[in-house]
């Protein structure tokens, strides 16, 4: 369609005429920009930046939103790795320090069940150690607990052990627990523990060793000693030229050496049968509510992703709350500037 | 048309250009010599730009009426600073300034509207642009363009009507 289409009919012959008698450039001024033409226009930076400003701020912002939901991925992916240590235990190579508790509690509710590793605490089997481990699982139901309370005992007896207690309820058929209190030879109890593990997910976990090796030596030393004393009471008694009251004396002595030698003995029986046999005190319980499903690494990683997502929607809004009101300002004064300056050419050329 | 004249050359875009311009600038200015030397004036400006010259901006028509409204402000500042010491300006000439073969009444006709108004026409009607590319190179809205062009004709048929009548 011809632009003169567009233009009313009446101005037809007006627009022939014009159009027919446009303006010749004169041949002076065809030289003049021919001898222009003729001087090198500076390079084009092909390279250079030539999309339109629109577009590349449309293109910044695509490439902002895209780098902040890599972050927040790269970030959720990074956050959500899964607490190797959860189990409990020192690092490996670690070894338990003598006369002092160690202990390592796992959080509750480990999403998924583990099995212990090798760097566990392991007890050493050149000293006495006082090992305790309380693990509390969850099974699926009541036939679960059940069947888990059998197997822990038999688990216990199979390795040398025995069951000092066991608690076990349910309440309407469809919740329950147990409570088992199991000696397990300290050379079994990795495996016991390991095997314990299985039989449920470990909500909690706690391990302490005690070493005791000191204190069986000094009560060693203790009893050596008195018996040395006794040995000697005994002697001096039966060489028989002992005065009445030295007699007496001795024999009074004699009697609570004795007394203390038999208590000293059974503590040291008790330290080295502690030693000897861990204390694992195993609690099993039933879901006290249909729990969710627990969440799995994807969810974590999404989590972690939307906390960050988060995070830089709060930085964007406190940067746009300070910067908003001295963007919108600086925008409405370039505005207004070019309307001002539409306005000034259009009156100009109104004017001329 | 492409983006941008990458390879076009810049002798050859100026003699493509170059009867456009002239004319758009001897409507817009209605004096020869102004159109001529503003005609030079717009070929260097598009010269020392011709690294981001791009025609879908307007190019060279545009780059024409910034040098034409750069020589109005000039002169508006000239006529105002002289204003009080000098007498309105004549510029009686006997050669024809929009075109030759143009009748004696369109010519006083054309003189008599405004650069606004002129502009308008030489590039709607003279250079035959579409209203789009000629509310391009002016910034206003495409109906802004055809009402400015619809009231130039009717104003300029108005005054030949007058001039012929008289």
């Amino acid at each position: 369609m011809s632009p003169l289409e567009l233009v009313d009919g009446r101005f037809d012959k007006l627009a022939t005429e014009l159009r027919a008698s446009r303006p010749a450039v004169p041949e002076g001024l065809r030289n003049r920009v021919e001898e222009l033409a003729r001087v090198e226009p500076e390079p084009r930076r092909e390279w250079g930046f030539r999309l339109p400003p629109r577009r590349v701020a449309f293109a910044l912002v695509a490439l902002a939103i895209i780098g902040s939901f890599i972050a927040a991925g790269v970030t959720g992916l990074g956050g959500s790795k899964p607490n190797r240590d959860a189990v409990g235990g020192p690092v490996a190579g670690k070894t338990p320090v003598p006369e002092s508790a160690q202990g390592l509690e796992k959080p509750a509710g480990v999403p998924y069940q583990r099995r212990l590793d090798k760097d566990s605490l392991v007890p050493q089997a050149t000293r006495l150690q006082r090992y305790d481990a309380t693990l509390r699982l969850r099974v699926k139901d009541v036939d679960a607990l059940s069947n888990a309370t059998k197997r822990a005992m038999n688990l216990t007896r199979g390795l040398g052990g025995y069951v000092a207690s066991v608690e076990y309820s349910t309440r309407s058929g469809r919740r329950g627990g147990a409570t088992l209190v199991l000696r397990v030879p300290i050379v079994n109890v990795q495996t016991a523990l390991a095997e314990l593990t299985s039989l449920g997910t470990i909500l909690r976990q706690q391990t302490a060793i005690l070493d005791v090796t000191r204190r069986a030596e000094r009560e060693s030393r203790q009893l050596d000693k008195l018996e040395a004393e006794l040995a000697q009471i005994k002697a001096e008694l039966a060489a028989g030229s002992v005065p009445t009251e030295r007699r007496l004396q001795l024999e009074r002595q004699a009697v609570a050496d004795r007394l203390a030698v038999k208590t000293l003995k059974a503590k040291r029986a008790r330290l080295v049968r502690s030693a000897r046999l861990a204390r694992i005190v195993l609690t099993l319980t039933t879901p006290t509510e249909q729990a969710a499903a627990s969440p799995g690494r994807f969810d974590e990683t999404l989590d972690d992703a939307g906390a960050v997502l988060a995070r830089e929607g709060e930085i964007l809004l406190y940067a746009l709350v300070v910067l908003g009101p001295l963007l919108a300002i600086g925008g409405v004064a370039i505005a207004a500037g070019k309307a001002q300056r539409r306005r000034s050419d259009r009156r100009l050329l109104e004017r001329t | 048309m492409k983006a941008k004249a990458s390879a076009e050359d810049f002798a050859e875009a100026a003699k493509r250009h170059l009867d456009d311009v002239h004319a758009f600038l001897v409507y817009l200015t209605g004096d020869r010599a102004v159109a001529e030397d503003l005609t030079a004036e717009t070929f260097a400006r598009a010269l020392e730009r011709w690294h981001r010259y791009d025609p879908r901006r307007g190019g060279a028509r545009q780059v024409a009426r910034s040098a034409a409204l750069d020589h109005f402000r000039a002169e508006d500042r000239r006529r105002r600073r002289e204003g009080r010491y000098a007498v309105a300006e004549l510029r009686e000439s006997a050669e024809p300034v929009f075109g030759e073969g143009l009748s004696p009444a369109l010519e006083r006709a054309l003189a008599q509207l405004s650069a606004a108004e002129r502009e308008v026409v030489a590039l709607r009607i003279v250079l035959e642009l579409d209203g789009e590319g000629a509310a391009r190179v002016l910034g206003i809205s495409t109906t802004a363009c055809s009402t400015r062009l619809s009231r130039a004709l009717a104003k300029l048929e108005k005054e030949v009507s007058a001039g012929v009548a008289a």
